[in-house]
C-alpha cells in the first residue's frame, strides 16, 4: 500500500473502529470514506425517548491534511435538519469542541457523540434566533463563523 | 481467515474470549491519544496521558497561546512532560531534543559557536565590540558588567570566572582603543 499521511493514517483507523464498533444509532458510510478519506458521511438516528425520535439525519465530515491537529468541518446535510437551537437551517452546527474547544485527542465518534448527546437534551425543537441572519451572511463552511457559543445545557 | 475466527469465537468459552479482549486493552493503553498509533518517542504529561512527542509538540505548536492536555485540558507544556524509556530503547536519548527544531523566537542552549574565532569566549560578550556600533559596545559591555546575559555561565563556576576576566580584557582593550581613536 502507498505510503500514507500521518492524518489518513488516522482517519484509517478511526474508520475502521467506527465500522466495527458503532455507537448506538450511528454509522458511517464505510464505502465512500474509504473511497475518499478526506470526506466522510455518517448517518444518525434520532434517540427513542428524545424529541427526535424516529427522525433520520445524515452528517458530513471534512478533513484537512492538518487532521487530527485541526478540527473536522462538520455539517448536517440533506433534507432532514434536525430543529434545534444549535443547529442552523443550512446545516451548521454551533458546538464549541468543533472549533475553540477542539482536541487532536477527540474523535469523529467523540463528535458524534456529542452531537447525539446535544440532540437528546432538547427541550423545545426551535431554530436558532438569529438562524435567518445567520444563513443569508455565513461564509460555506461554519469554521470560519466566530461562534458564539450558547448555553451547553440547552 | 473470517470464517476460522469467527468458528474459534464462537466456540471458545466466555472465559477464552474475555482474554482476547483484555490483550486488546493492554496494546490501546500504550497507543498516543493524538495519532492512535503505539506510542513512538513517549512521553507522559503530568496528568498522565500518553502521547508520541512528535504529536504532542506539534499540537503545542498548533495553540502555543492555550496549550492544554489534549486528553484532560490540563495545563501541559514541553518542561512538564516525561520522556518514557522501555527496555529495547537502548539511545536514551530524550526525545525532546530530536523533534524539528522550534520556530524562530526560542532560544537555544548557549553553545560554543563564538563570533571571534579564535577567542573562544562564551556567547555572553560577543558582538558588542562590532567596531561600527563601537561606542555602544564599550557601553554595553560596562553594563553588562554586573549583570550576565542569561546566557553566560552560571555565577561562582570555572566558566563564569573565565568569561568575567575575558570580558574585563576586553573593556579594557576597548578603552586603550578608544584612547587610540582620540590621541592618534
Ligand atoms: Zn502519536
Ligand atoms: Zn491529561
Amino acid at each position: 500500500m502507498a505510503a500514507m499521511s500521518p492524518s489518513e493514517r488516522r482517519l484509517q483507523k478511526e474508520l475502521m473502529s467506527l465500522m466495527k464498533e458503532p455507537p448506538p444509532g450511528v454509522t458511517v458510510d464505510g464505502d465512500q470514506a474509504s473511497q475518499n478519506l478526506t470526506l466522510w458521511t455518517v448517518h444518525m438516528e434520532g434517540v427513542p425517548g428524545t424529541l427526535y425520535e424516529g427522525e433520520k439525519f445524515v452528517l458530513q465530515f471534512k478533513f484537512t491534511n492538518k487532521y487530527p491537529f485541526d478540527s473536522p468541518e462538520v455539517t448536517f446535510i440533506g433534507n432532514n435538519i434536525p430543529i434545534h437551537p444549535h443547529v442552523y437551517s443550512n446545516g451548521h452546527i454551533c458546538l464549541s469542541i468543533l472549533t475553540d474547544d477542539w482536541s487532536p485527542a477527540l474523535s469523529v465518534q467523540s463528535v458524534c457523540l456529542s452531537i447525539v448527546s446535544m440532540l437528546s437534551s432538547c427541550k423545545e425543537k426551535k431554530r436558532p434566533p438569529d438562524n435567518s441572519f445567520y444563513v443569508k451572511t455565513c461564509n460555506k463552511n461554519p469554521k470560519k463563523t466566530k461562534w458564539w457559543y450558547h448555553d451547553d445545557s440547552v | 481467515m473470517a470464517e476460522t475466527s469467527e468458528a474459534r469465537a464462537s466456540a471458545s468459552a466466555p472465559g477464552g474470549d474475555a482474554g482476547g479482549e483484555d490483550d486488546k486493552h493492554d496494546e490501546r493503553m500504550l497507543e498516543c491519544n493524538i495519532c492512535l498509533d503505539t506510542a513512538r518517542d513517549a512521553v507522559v504529561s503530568m496528568c498522565g496521558h500518553l502521547f508520541c512527542w512528535p504529536c504532542l509538540h506539534q499540537w503545542l505548536e498548533t495553540r502555543p497561546s492555550r496549550q492544554v492536555c489534549p486528553v484532560c485540558k490540563a495545563a501541559i507544556s514541553r518542561d512538564k512532560v516525561i520522556p518514557l524509556y522501555g527496555r529495547g530503547n537502548t539511545k536514551q536519548e530524550d526525545p525532546r531534543n530530536k523533534v524539528p527544531p522550534r520556530p524562530a523566537g526560542q532560544r537555544t542552549e548557549p553553545e560554543n559557536t563564538s563570533g571571534f574565532p579564535g577567542f573562544g569566549f562564551g556567547e555572553g560578550f560577543h558582538m558588542s565590540f562590532g567596531i561600527g556600533a563601537f561606542p555602544f559596545g564599550v557601553f554595553t559591555s560596562t553594563f553588562n558588567f554586573g549583570d550576565p546575559r542569561p546566557s553566560a555561565a552560571p555565577r561562582g563556576t570555572a566558566q563564569y570566572d573565565e568569561e568575567q576576566f575575558l570580558s574585563k580584557i576586553f573593556l579594557w582593550v576597548a578603552i586603550l582603543f578608544v584612547l587610540w581613536l582620540i590621541f592618534a
